[in-house]
């Protein structure tokens, strides 16, 4: 017994250090952000690194306010964020049940045809793409970008394997009850999918906020642009100020941080089966 | 919505089961009709691009396969299809193996846990520059610490790594997985709350050890997750770009040249060629579906 | 079934979609010919004092907040055409080729007025028939820009007016010469002089290593030297000519005379850091860096307060002020609906007028007179030496990148190769023949 003991001792010394190096390497990049949001431009790619710059520039944070409009930007970014994200987490959510759940012809086909299309690289059908939204009138509006985003097929891939994970007998049991198929997706799906919401809407939140193409090619109007088209701003001709670049990244990393914080309580065992119990 | 589904079948109008199909396209009506107008249409025209000849301008042009008879003797694709294969097939499974790793660590009761998780989502969401930055910093060939390491062991040699010829890939995948390692970890981390920690109990009972627990109950319990995320590992990977536009840009020379970098520049670097840019994506495109439908026999089997 | 159904609908619409963009752009070959019938409108309009109807344009720029000379061409104009409104979008400057191409797919007539970056984004335009020869718009005497109207005419038209028009230059670091007690560079240095200066400024190491002199990582930087004495081009296609030159960049690197390739290709270092910070004593680059180093200066930025430019090195036998030059030029839309308006704006700028506009905001124009470059000598910041302004008169300029068909693959290959050579995978005569093979293969194509 005491042999096991100590062996269970070694082995959590082992997985902390693994962890402390795996977590070192990972907080490598946000300290080099930090670090370089505080220095003049000409020393932000300089050899050796100074980690900790002798005379920080923190008036960088206040000159990205001014130089680009960061405000207009956050709150465009914001906007087109919350919309995708709900819109996203509702359908997919909906459709997965469905394609969970529920028996119908061309059930299999049609689902690969989903993940198919995420196999096609952007690149390839961006211009007609943007020809098709251009003839709809919909180049530089915001809804262009969520008209894109909102319906991925990302998004109900993932519900409907979170959704296979809950037990069939839970939906019988309901049906039998006199529930609606609508009433189990509100009901029983939802509640019982709160880990699998948590992280669909971490990463529609994600790839929306830092999505740089698609408002690339669709937003040329600077009332319309987003935070990630304003980094890109400090990139010109023939310079390029990455002391601002990092000082704006570290201001529009917060967001994505209260996000992923806020819902990584969510990351609770055995949710789905608690709900099997109740 | 609710209002249409009514709880007991109307007698007559509709079959049972054509009302339930009906039911099913009303959950997937909402996404679909989105997908289909905004995402689907665009891929379908894109397939139909992969037999044209097109500049973006001016008239397409019918050319049948040409495109695909000009993929075999373009000595830019044949290196870019084997760069793509070399870092699916090192890239998938390490980026599986690690952030499954990273998952099960970070579910059990540590120390610490909410810091680690939202740590390891950090390379994950931090700007693009920075972390190309500091990767280009560790492994830098003439002052980067990763090298300092290497001589201080006494290594000749020392590898000149993303301006190696030999060195770049390796380069780029060592990358790709730490940064990806999160994000997946994420997706594992969520799959893991599902299963039933009863199960657990009932193994220990029959003297299960730790590693049988994890073949025999997690594993099975967790299969639509590792599913998903194998097929998301494995499409991205063929999609390869941002990693190899960080890191290398390709180089040096055509060394990490990969095939979304090739359809990127048919299509955008010098007179436009979506005809041709397309048909690198057919390609892709096949490739990723051969994989998945072998996935999903798999799937099928297994569950 | 359903899904069957959904599916032909798809199809169906993207079928309508294929035809619609099909037949829009059947509508356009009248513009491989639209020359014919430019004189006739423009004849008469441009007598006409534009000051009539009220015309509104978009022209197609990039960096509108950092850039000095937007904003005051347009205020100039506005005096000198009431009636027209020119609105400027941005479309950024790293991705400017892609964001445009994006824009004018399909034959879209929304941009009036094209800002064309460089040569091979030229070449590409006029591929595809995008832009409008300016041959019977234009009111400038071409022979004003220094010849370089003449080589990006094609087939006797030229679709584009420069605007601006660099030129490298070696740029000094007086701080540093005066240290080491060694002579300032002179406007005529050949090639074997600039390299024993270098390797005689070159001192220290560690962090406080000085390298003689510098190279950014663009092909250009070293290919340059060998097209000026004017036997050879980059889109020749054959490039043994180029030998010589790398093998001396390759001895300035190994010797620690300037900074190693692959170093600064994979810290992402840029040119101006390494200069602001007093580490090298000589850098080869274009002037734009003048006004950005004069400002930086100012900003206290740049500690290389001290400083100078002189005429590039050039090979024995070669003219001192030989050098390479890029030029910025505009052009106008094939589809746009303003083509007179737009080349009356073009006119203006290209014109004598619009480059006072543009020399007085310390950026070279394109038309060289003694009035605009004594605009550049005399800005607030930039050197007092005699040497730095008589550096400012070229002799000859050629373009860093010859227009040629399929200038954008060319460079492409290029840049493989000169990225192969200098992160020394492979040897120089390995290196130049795949450069040699990879450019015939686009050739052929």
């Amino acid at each position: 017994m005491a042999g096991a003991k100590k062996d269970s001792v070694i082995g959590k010394i082992i997985i902390y250090l693994i962890l402390f190096v795996v977590a070192f390497t990972m907080l490598v990049p946000f300290a080099w952000m930090l670090s370089a949001s505080v220095k003049l431009n000409k020393d932000v790619f300089t050899f050796p690194m100074q980690w900790i710059p002798s005379d920080p520039q923190w008036a960088n944070y206040a000159t990205i306010w001014q130089k680009i409009p960061l405000g207009t930007f956050t709150f465009n970014t914001f906007k087109l964020t919350i919309i995708v994200t709900l819109l996203q987490l509702f359908t997919s959510s909906f459709a997965a049940y469905a394609f969970a759940k529920l028996h119908f012809k061309g059930r299999d086909a049609l689902f690969l045809g989903y993940i198919g299309t995420i196999a096609v690289p952007w690149q390839a059908y961006m211009v007609p793409q943007f020809m098709m939204m251009r003839s709809f009138h919909l180049n530089n509006t915001h809804l262009a970008i969520i008209c894109l985003q909102a319906f991925s097929a990302f998004g109900v891939f993932l519900m409907r394997q979170f959704y296979e994970g809950i037990p069939d007998e839970l939906c019988e049991a309901a049906r039998i009850d006199g529930l609606s198929e609508y009433g189990i997706w509100w009901r029983i799906m939802l509640p019982l999918s709160k880990p699998a919401m948590s992280t669909l809407i971490i990463f529609t939140f994600v790839t929306t906020w830092n999505d740089f193409l698609g408002p690339l090619i669709y937003l040329t109007d600077i009332k319309l642009k987003t935070i990630q088209l304003g980094l890109r701003m400090f990139i010109t001709q023939y310079s390029s100020d990455y002391n601002l670049i990092m000082a704006a990244s570290v201001v529009s990393l917060i967001p994505v941080l209260i996000v992923f914080l806020s819902l990584q309580k969510y990351f609770v065992q055995g949710v789905a089966t608690s709900g099997l119990k109740g | 919505m609710n209002q249409t589904a009514p709880a007991k079948p109307k007698k007559g109008l509709l079959s049972k089961q054509a009302r339930e199909t009906l039911i099913a396209y009303s959950f997937i009506a909402p996404n679909f009709i989105g997908f289909a107008v905004f995402t689907l249409i665009p891929v379908v025209y894109a397939f139909v691009l992969a037999f044209m000849q097109w500049d973006g301008v001016n008239e397409m042009k019918f050319v049948w396969f040409e495109n695909f008879a000009r993929l075999i003797s373009d000595k830019n694709f044949i290196q870019a299809f084997w760069h793509t294969i070399a870092y699916v097939l090192c890239n998938v499974p390490l980026t599986i193996v690690c952030s499954l790793a990273l998952a099960l660590l970070l579910n059990s009761k540590i120390f610490g846990r909410n810091f680690f998780r939202t740590v390891s989502f950090f390379p994950y969401v931090a700007s693009l520059v920075a972390v190309a930055a500091v990767w280009n910093f560790l492994f830098n060939p003439s002052m980067g610490p990763v090298n300092q390491i290497l001589a201080a062991l006494g290594v000749e040699n020392l590898p000149k790594w993303a301006a190696g010829k030999d060195t770049a890939m390796l380069t780029v995948i060592l990358f790709s997985v730490w940064k990806n390692m999160g994000y997946y970890m994420v997706i594992f981390l969520a799959g893991l709350q599902g299963v039933n920690p009863e199960l657990y109990e009932a193994a220990s009972l029959d003297g299960a050890n730790k590693w049988q627990q994890f073949r025999n109950v997690t594993l099975p319990q967790i299969s639509p997750t590792t599913f998903f995320v194998t097929i998301m590992v494995v499409i991205s990977s063929f999609k390869v770009y941002n990693e190899v536009y960080m890191i290398t840009q390709g180089g040096p020379g055509t060394s990490t040249l990969v095939l979304v970098y090739q359809i990127y520049n048919e299509a955008f670097v010098g007179t436009p060629e979506y005809g041709y840019a397309s048909a690198i994506s057919m390609v892709l495109f096949l490739m990723v579906l051969i994989v998945t439908l072998i996935q999903f026999r798999g799937e099928k089997k297994y569950s | 079934m359903k899904k069957l159904l959904c599916l032909t609908l798809a199809l169906a619409l993207a079928l309508t979609l294929l035809a619609g963009c099909s037949s829009a752009s059947s509508s356009t070959p009248a513009q491989s010919t639209p020359a014919d019938s430019t004189p006739a409108q423009s004849a008469p309009a441009a007598d006409d004092t534009p000051a009539d109807e009220p015309v509104t344009m978009k022209w197609a720029v990039w960096d509108i907040d950092a850039t000095a000379y937007y904003q005051p061409l347009l205020d100039a104009y506005q005096e000198v055409a009431p009636n027209v409104t020119i609105e400027m979008v941005d479309l950024g400057s790293t991705d400017y080729q892609t964001v445009l191409a994006t824009q004018l797919s399909g034959g879209a007539d929304d941009l009036d007025i094209i800002t064309v970056k460089d040569i091979p984004g030229y070449a590409n335009l006029v591929n595809l028939g995008m832009l409008e020869p300016l041959n019977d718009y234009s009111t400038t005497d071409t022979s004003l820009y220094g010849g370089t109207v003449e080589q990006i005419t094609v087939d006797g038209k030229y679709y584009a007016l420069p605007f601006r028009s660099d030129f490298w230059v070696v740029f000094y670091n007086k701080a540093l010469f005066d240290a080491a007690n060694v002579d300032y560079p002179t406007n005529d240095m050949t090639l074997d002089e600039y390299d024993e200066l270098a390797r005689q400024m070159t001192s220290g190491s560690g962090a406080e290593k000085v390298y003689g002199c510098h190279y950014h990582t663009w092909r250009s930087a070293v290919q340059l030297f060998g097209i000026l004495d004017g036997k050879n081009t980059i889109v020749d296609g054959e490039y043994e000519f180029l030998k010589p030159y790398y093998e001396r960049i390759l001895a300035q690197q190994k010797d620690g005379i300037c900074m190693d390739y692959a170093t600064l290709k994979t810290s992402s270092t840029h040119y101006s850091g390494v200069f602001y910070n007093n580490q090298v004593a000589m850098m080869n680059m274009g002037s734009w860096f003048i006004a950005t180093q004069i400002e930086k200066v100012k900003a206290g930025e740049s500690l290389a307060t001290e400083w100078g430019i002189v005429k590039y090195p050039h090979p024995d036998g070669v003219p001192a002020g030989t050098t390479l030059g890029t030029i910025t030029t505009l052009a106008i839309n094939s589809k746009s609906s303003n083509k007179q308006a737009a080349a009356d704006f073009i006119n203006f700028v290209c014109g004598e007028e619009g480059q006072k506009v543009v020399s007085s905001t310390g950026t070279i124009p394109a038309i060289k007179t003694s009035e605009t470059m004594a605009a550049i000598a005399n800005l607030d910041g930039f050197p007092q030496d005699e040497n730095s302004k008589e550096a400012l008169n070229v002799v000859q300029t050629y373009l860093e990148m010859p227009l040629h068909e399929k200038s954008a693959d060319i460079e492409t290959e290029l840049n493989n190769a000169h990225d192969n050579i200098m992160t020394e995978n492979v040897t120089l005569e390995q290196g130049l023949s795949d450069m040699t093979d990879g450019v015939q293969s686009v050739l052929n194509s």
